[in-house]
């Protein structure tokens, strides 16, 4: 999982609504800076996480270890007022909402953005896809 | 009655194409052309116009023992000469690849001597004395049993094959091996399959449509042909599960079946 925030883990502590984006392929980075500036200038939207396949910056095994893997994909990605360093062909993007009271409303705009920008399709569902609050885990690779 | 050998039960399309494959009297269609030279760049084991190494004497000049397996089996070229075993590797995707890499095993095993072959979920090793290896590897990305987009020759980290395709059609590959060519609309390898950047870049043609992978296909699945449509598949595969489990290794010990 990568957070889009640069900071660390930003738990709401409550279970807010979360929106699932689930491509059906996987996206290049030119797409997932596009669907990230769509859905960021969506007001109700208080954070987003991508989920995807990782792309190593070095090879890792075989007779070459070590030798840079110079993926085209791997780059830094630019939206809103931030970037990161996308490390990931992303798979899967989960946005959390602000409230309870504007899944209609942000349900309507991504949709309108995903339309634009994954023409192969994809599926959007609501839920509650990941955890609200740090977990032993967190606080031992403090992490919150 | 002499016994025909059969090769795969079945009426549906993946069934029919196994069969196919795996039969060595059906010649493999070829669909494209790579240059040998280029070939072994992507293996990456020597560099084209390379002698090859050996790790014994020719074996006209080994003294071989008066043996009677030595007289029976004529060795292939690569051994003869005394050459190195080397090796490459497809991955197959899932998604409606021409080919899954079990179906690799069984016709490797069914069509050529002299290869030792090992099965993983998602990637299917050939390994073979190395002037053999690479005729062998020429034949197989030049064959149908190759497509561009849903075939990779990957010595590691295969990881992929079970992944979605990319947004060009294109099977995920962490190392990058292969590239998207928008304007020639065809697959290039930039890498040798352990990732180590290539001089040049080798075209390995345009990848099948979706409907067209779906007729070249031996993969069964939900969203194509479901392996239980084809009854004379599954009763050989509940037969084969019966037997393992009432008899073991020693199926001809069940009676009546």
């Amino acid at each position: 999982m990568q957070n889009t925030s640069n900071s660390a883990r930003n738990y709401a502590g409550e279970p807010l609504p979360e929106l699932k984006i689930f491509p059906n392929r996987l996206l290049k980075a030119d797409t997932t800076e596009a669907l990230l500036s769509g859905i960021y200038s969506i007001p109700q939207v208080r954070q987003i996480n991508v989920h995807g396949e990782t792309l190593p910056a070095k090879v890792k095994s075989g007779p070459h270890t070590g030798i840079p893997v110079n993926h085209p994909e791997r780059r830094v990605i630019r939206y809103g007022d931030q970037e990161i360093l996308l490390t990931m062909m992303v798979g899967a993007i989960f946005v959390e909402l602000k409230d309870y009271d504007s899944v209609d409303e942000a349900l309507e705009g991504i949709k309108k953005v995903c339309d634009e920008l994954l023409p192969f399709g994809y599926t959007l569902d609501v839920g509650r896809y990941s955890k609200f609050r740090p977990s032993l885990n967190d606080h031992l690779k403090s992490r919150c | 009655m002499a016994y025909k050998r059969q090769f795969y039960p079945g009426t549906t399309v993946p069934a029919v194409n196994r069969r196919r494959y795996l039969d060595p009297s059906q010649n493999l269609k070829k669909l494209r052309e790579v240059a040998m030279d280029d070939v072994v760049r992507i293996l990456g084991h020597r560099q084209p116009g390379e002698e090859y190494k050996s790790i014994h004497p020719p074996l006209e000049e080994a003294n071989e023992p008066d043996c009677p397996i030595r007289q029976l089996v004529t060795p292939l070229e690569g051994a003869k000469k005394g050459d190195r075993v080397r090796y490459v590797q497809f991955t197959d995707s899932v998604y409606f690849a021409p080919i899954s890499p079990y179906q690799r095993a069984w016709m490797y095993l069914s069509r050529y001597r002299g290869i030792d072959t090992g099965t993983l979920s998602g990637r299917q090793i050939i390994e073979m004395r190395e002037r053999d290896l690479e005729v062998i590897a020429k034949e197989f990305i030049e064959n149908e049993t190759f497509d561009p987009a849903l075939t990779g020759i990957r010595g590691a980290t295969v990881h992929g094959h079970a992944c979605r395709l990319d947004e060009n059609g294109l099977m995920f590959d962490a190392w990058q091996r292969y590239e998207w060519d928008a304007k020639k609309g065809e697959v290039v390898y930039v890498k040798d399959q352990v990732a180590l950047p290539l001089d040049k870049r080798i075209s390995v043609g345009k990848p099948d449509s979706m409907e067209n992978l779906k007729k070249r296909t031996t993969i069964f699945r939900a969203d194509g042909v479901d392996m239980r449509d084809d009854k004379e598949v599954t009763m050989y595969g509940l037969r084969i599960h019966k037997l393992r489990t009432l008899a073991g290794f020693q199926p001809f010990a069940m009676k009546g079946e």
